[in-house]
């Protein structure tokens, strides 16, 4: 089963992305704050496949941080970070740290619920395929 | 001569009478008393039998009497309006014309007067049958006008000599001095006035409005146009006027150059004139009232502090009495001109302020506008989301319309608060915009509270609204706005019961200058909100006021600073003076509206 973690300061937000998420059959957990997202990813016992978070929280670098963590803990995690509509800059700025891809929240005539399944099934994807590729590279080199 | 006059008895030494009669005109109270002095004392020192001292009313062209000596006045005689003329009796053909005498004629030609037989003169006209000589003097001011005239009459023909008119021409000036004196100081304490004003008046329309009638008393005119620059400095319009073109203000317009107006700004120069239609750069386009009417104009240039503001007109009427002087002096244009200094110091005040209290918002808009789109942008994600849900409940078979429910409440809410925000975000950009019209606080205050306090509070309210408050120029709805965001957070800081007092009061300028800082106008409206919850502790005390400043959850914390933002607009203000634990003590400000 898929594990995702949301990060957001904003419950309305929280909630809808979970509920929506669960809907897909993945299993959703949600942390309230860039800091308690941070220790939900280092003290969990299970590892994440798919971690989205809001880029500003505290700050307007709380994303970044949030996905140092994610990365930190397992590097196959992928992160999809939500960011305010037309402020991109952040968000590039995470994908060059290695972000799956981020999000708008607010695009005009976009459902971005579907939008943000479409991410994650992506992500999920791009994960299996990363361990999957990891593995033969194991796999060839106890051969050789 | 004069020790000639000393021998008669019981007549005063003029030398002493003169010096004492100077200084009685430096120390009385008020002017008739010592015109009175001077009547009395003119009559003994002449040894004459009768006497009155006459003031002209340059407007209506007529002298009434303000003292009298002698014997034989009754009220009916010092009642009496002299109508000024200079018109000699035609012979014995008009026995009495009402209209003429001796009096009049000094008025109108500002030249002492002599006769020795009134039967025989041309201009004498009898008030008693019992008078054979007469001597008259004006009481003339610095610029040769006719403020007044001292008659003395005597039963004896032939009476009065060369030292009599001497001595009365000098009684005379005394008199005249305390009435210039008058007129300087009438003229100081309106200037004294005007610039009172100038802080304490939001609105220059109001402003420019008093100015003009301060200025009108002291100039006498007939009428006063303001005219001043659009935003691009290229027309004149209309400001302020009284009489007809007050009708026109704001839409009469000159372009700059056109007309005697139009010149006076272009040029930063005054004009003044007796004659108008005579002038080559008049046109009549605007008028207060028709050219052949006009006996003196006078335009002078506003300055500020970047050139021509505008342009200060005033008029004089042709006279009743034609002969009197109408033209505008030295002295007129040179007050003319402090008032337009001090109009055009008030017109830049105000804008200055204007753009200050706006430019304190504007910093604070950037911060404002990055947190609005932040908030509105979560919750109109939240709502997305609930409606993704609801369309996916609706597609589905079975049928859970429990779960509707809870999705439209999500949706609502969602929408309230995007409701909210926007409220809150419309009321802070608009605080600063007001419409001002003369208003009851206390009538706003009943209005507010019956409106925003609830029903069912345990919050004790008590109302004290003092009597006889005078108005205050405010935007009503506005104001309004303010109180309620008052009384709302102090209901919600006290939820589990308490007090909340309001007062009004008036105030005097001191304590408004002590509490609030605010410049000493004349008198302040306070308007206190006072209550028992848990008051506002020291250290963000300077901060309460500021935008984004918030102990609650919900808004974005604009409340206070749009409170404080409609009051600045009212040139007035608001701090707190409570202590912390003994609750929150909100006191207002606002500048009382003097015409009232």
């Amino acid at each position: 089963m898929c594990r995702i973690l949301i990060v957001d300061d904003e419950q309305e937000v929280r909630e809808a992305v979970q509920r929506r998420l669960k809907r897909e059959g993945y299993k959703v957990e949600a942390a309230p704050s860039e800091a308690a997202g941070i220790q939900h990813l280092n003290d969990s016992p299970n590892l994440y496949d798919v971690v989205i978070t809001d880029m500003s929280m505290e700050d307007a670098g709380s994303g970044i941080r949030v996905l140092q963590a994610a990365v930190g803990r397992d590097v196959f995690t992928e992160v999809i970070v939500l960011t305010a509509y037309g402020n991109v800059a952040n968000a590039v700025e995470c994908m060059k740290r290695g972000a799956f891809d981020y999000v708008e929240k607010n695009m005009p005539n976009v459902d971005v619920y579907e939008l943000l399944c479409m991410k994650v099934q992506q992500a999920m994807e791009r994960r299996r395929s990363a361990v999957e590729t990891v593995r033969r590279l194991e796999a060839f080199t106890k051969v050789r | 001569m004069l020790l000639l006059l000393g021998t008669i008895a019981d007549m005063p030494d003029p030398v002493s009478l003169i010096h004492k009669l100077c200084r009685r005109a430096i120390e009385v109270e008020d002017v008739t008393t010592l015109l009175e002095e001077l009547n009395n004392a003119s009559m003994l020192v002449l040894g004459a039998d009768r006497a009155f001292v006459a003031i002209a009313n340059n407007d209506s062209g007529e002298l009434s009497l303000v003292a009298t000596a002698g014997d034989g006045w009754t009220d009916e005689f010092r009642a009496k309006r002299l109508k000024i003329s200079d018109v000699p009796r035609n012979g014995s053909t008009k026995e009495t014309d009402p209209r003429t005498g001796i009096t009049s004629h000094v008025a109108a030609t500002g030249k002492p007067y002599v006769t020795g037989d009134v039967d025989a003169d041309p201009y004498y006209f009898a008030f008693f049958d019992d008078v054979c000589s007469e001597i008259a003097v004006p009481l003339l001011d610095g610029n040769g006008c006719t403020r007044g005239v001292i008659n003395i009459e005597s039963f004896k023909s032939d009476y009065f000599n060369e030292s009599h008119l001497e001595l009365l021409l000098a009684l005379a000036d005394i008199g005249a001095m305390r009435l210039m004196m008058d007129g300087y100081r009438a003229r100081e304490t309106a200037l004294v006035e005007i610039g009172k004003d100038l802080s304490a008046i939001a609105d220059v329309g109001q402003l420019t409005g008093r100015v003009v009638d301060i200025a009108a008393n002291v100039l006498r005119f007939e009428d006063c146009s303001l005219f001043v620059f659009d935003k691009d400095k290229t027309h004149l319009i209309l400001q302020a006027s009284h009489g007809d073109l007050a009708k026109r203000i704001g839409d009469a317009m000159y372009t700059l150059g056109e007309g005697l107006t139009g010149w006076v700004a272009q040029n930063g120069d005054s004009i003044r004139t007796t004659s108008i239609r005579n002038d080559p750069r008049w046109q009549g386009r605007f008028e207060e009232f028709p050219a052949e009417e006009v006996g003196a104009f006078l335009a002078v240039p506003i300055f500020g502090r970047h050139g021509v503001l505008g342009v200060l007109r005033v008029l004089r009427r042709k006279g009743v009495a034609p002969w009197f002087r109408r033209e505008f002096t030295d002295d007129d244009e040179s007050v003319l001109r402090t008032i337009a200094s001090q109009l055009g110091a008030a017109i830049e005040n105000t804008r200055i302020l204007d753009r200050l209290v706006n430019t304190e918002r504007m910093a604070a808009w950037g911060e404002m506008s990055a947190k609005a789109a932040h908030m509105i942008g979560n919750r109109t994600f939240a709502v997305k989301g609930d409606l993704n849900e609801l369309e996916y409940r609706l597609s589905e078979p079975e049928d859970k319309r429990g779960e509707f429910k809870d999705l439209a409440a999500g949706i609502r809410r969602g929408i309230f608060r995007l409701e909210e925000i926007l409220q809150e975000f419309r009321d802070f950009v608009r605080a600063t915009q007001t419409a001002l019209t003369p208003c009851d606080i206390n009538e706003v205050v009943e209005q507010c509270v019956s409106e925003s306090f609830p029903k069912r509070s345990k919050v004790v309210l008590k109302v004290t609204l003092q009597d006889g408050l005078p108005k205050v120029l405010a935007d009503a709805p506005k104001l309004k706005r303010a109180f309620s965001e008052l009384i709302e957070n102090s209901v919600s800081f006290q939820p589990e019961g308490g007090a909340l007092e309001i007062t009004t009061a008036i105030v005097g300028p001191s304590e408004a200058q002590k509490i609030a800082s605010l410049p000493r106008a004349k008198s302040y409206v306070k308007i206190e909100f006072r209550d028992r919850g848990p008051g506002v502790a020291n250290e963000v005390k300077p901060l309460i006021f500021r935008p984004f400043f918030t102990s609650r959850a919900r808004g974005m914390g604009l409340g206070l600073s749009i409170v404080k933002g409609i009051l600045e607009a009212h040139r007035g203000n608001i701090v707190e003076v409570g202590e912390v634990g003994d609750g929150a003590d909100f006191v207002a400000f606002l500048p009382a509206n003097e015409e009232s």
